[in-house]
């Protein structure tokens, strides 16, 4: 009786090491094919140096300012739309003019503008066609927030997510005060557009 | 105490998978795009007053400007406080070839005279410190071209300058500009029976400028530049100071100074007054910036 009470101790023991053992590889690998797995599928897209540009329009005359430093991150998992812009990054062809822009937009204050929302309409993330999308989210900028509806098309090409979306901005509801070009004011509805192409984050 | 360990290493496994997930569905942290890049504007215009500024002229950029200098301020009312006295007039554009070097030229009404000039950039001040000072060279080829009977190789005269700025705080800058000024072509002559003035061809000066910003859109300037060394008889030292207000696309600089010369070469060599006795004229520049390239 003793040898058995032994007996079946040491199998006990001897399972549990192995249990143990075996319990983390298996935990291991599935870790590594559930990374391997969500790799290849990726969930989340990034850009660094996505387009964003703006156009202003005075009788007669109109500009447009751009900037390639457009930061942002789809996450096709949870559906997040996330954009942020350095607008001193943005030029508008004359040194005088983006001086002009950044003392209107306080950027020494107030220097990013930001989207944040999340897509509320389908994305077939295996189709390549591009896919028209509604993203509801807050934009930010001259520190007051807003929520809005955004259109935009995404577009899987190859590895990468392509991103286009475009509205317009009234400056009055963002507390910016139109500038004036000489005598003439600035119209204060801005067309805002962004690009992207965002590369799957590894995790 | 097998359970223990396995289950901390799937606590440490879990802990690492849901890091990952839970840093993409976060929001992206927002950070400057160049938080070490050139610092703003340490001067409005790419001129102090009569001395260039460290500031130059983005890519594609052309600045248009208008020098306008009158008579002697201080003869009164007779001739209008000196808007009645010949004027000189200095009409110049400039082309920003890249960000940190532009080329330009005008003309003067004085000597008829053509100038040609460059600036290029070495080093930007940058806003995290670590280039403490704007370092520029500027050159310029005048040329007279009234008609005076002298030879091509009379006619030139030239300014070499190395401009040293830095901008302290958004209100002070301050800028120190070593000089060298040739003529080809200078004269003795004979004043009354016994008195020689004797010009010289080279001289050495060292300029002072800086910039007092009293608002987001008007500031004060003023300059000072000294001959170094030796001079022509008579010379005096430059002094200015001037309203700098922007507006937009413009820079109006009205100014108060003492020389009617409007290229550096001449301000140094060529002037006779002197500002605190009361030499001083009113004067403007208009500097209007254009752009050649579309976004």
């Amino acid at each position: 009786m003793e040898q058995k009470t032994i007996s079946q101790r040491l199998d006990f023991h001897d399972m549990a090491t192995l249990f143990s053992s075996f319990g983390f590889r298996v935990v291991l690998l599935g870790a590594i094919f559930l990374a391997i797995v969500q790799d290849s599928t990726a969930q989340a897209f990034m850009t660094r140096t996505g387009h964003a540009e703006f156009k202003s329009r005075v009788p007669f005359f109109s500009f447009t300012g751009v900037s390639d430093d457009l930061v942002g991150v789809i996450n096709l998992a949870d559906s997040t739309v996330d954009f942020y812009l350095d607008l001193t990054t943005l030029k508008t062809g004359i040194g005088k003019r983006d001086k002009d822009m950044r003392l209107t937009l306080e950027t020494k204050e107030y220097p990013f503008a930001e989207f944040y929302g999340k897509i509320v309409s389908l994305f077939y993330r295996d189709s390549e066609k591009s896919q028209v999308i509604q993203v509801n989210g807050t934009f930010t900028i001259h520190g007051v927030s807003r929520e809005i509806t955004v259109t935009a098309s995404l577009q899987r090409q190859g590895e990468d997510l392509y991103a286009s979306a475009s509205w317009k901005l009234n400056l009055n509801d963002y507390n910016i005060k139109p500038p004036r070009l000489l005598m003439v004011k600035v119209d204060e509805i801005q067309e805002l557009g962004v690009t992207g192409r965002l590369n799957p984050v590894s995790n | 105490m097998w359970f223990l360990k396995i289950s901390s290493r799937v606590s440490w496994v879990a802990a690492i998978l849901i890091c990952a997930a839970s840093s993409v569905a976060a929001q992206i942290p927002r950070e400057r795009a160049n938080p070490g890049g050139p610092v703003d504007e340490v001067f409005w215009a790419p001129n102090i007053i009569t001395m260039g500024s460290v500031a130059n002229l983005p890519k594609g950029n052309v600045n248009l400007t208008i020098m306008h200098v009158f008579g002697i301020a201080t003869d009164g009312i007779k001739d209008l406080f000196g808007l009645d006295d010949l004027a000189n007039i200095r009409i110049g554009l400039d082309y920003g070839l890249s960000d940190r070097v532009s080329i330009g030229f005008a003309r003067s009404r004085f000597d008829k005279l053509f100038d040609f000039r460059f600036k290029g950039n070495f080093l930007r001040q940058t806003k995290d410190g670590r280039v403490p000072l704007e370092l520029a060279i500027k050159g310029d080829m005048g040329i007279r071209t009234d008609e005076n009977g002298f030879d091509l190789q009379d006619r030139p005269n030239y300014l070499g300058a190395v401009l040293l700025a830095r901008k302290f705080s958004d209100t002070v800058s301050l800028q120190l500009t070593p000089m060298f000024s040739h003529f080809n072509t200078v004269f003795i002559e004979s004043v009354g029976s016994s008195e020689i003035i004797e010009e010289e061809n080279d001289h050495f000066a060292l300029g002072i400028g800086g910039r007092v910003v009293m608002g987001t859109r008007v500031a004060i300037l003023f300059e000072y530049i000294s001959v170094i060394g030796s001079r022509s008889d008579g010379t005096r030292d430059e002094m200015g100071v001037a309203l700098n207000v922007e507006t937009g696309g413009h820079v109006f600089q009205l100014f108060l100074k003492t020389s009617q010369w409007l290229t550096e070469q001449h301000a140094i060599a060529r002037n006779r007054d002197q500002f605190l006795k009361g030499d001083f004229r009113f004067g403007f520049n208009v500097n209007r910036v254009f752009s050649l390239v579309s976004n």
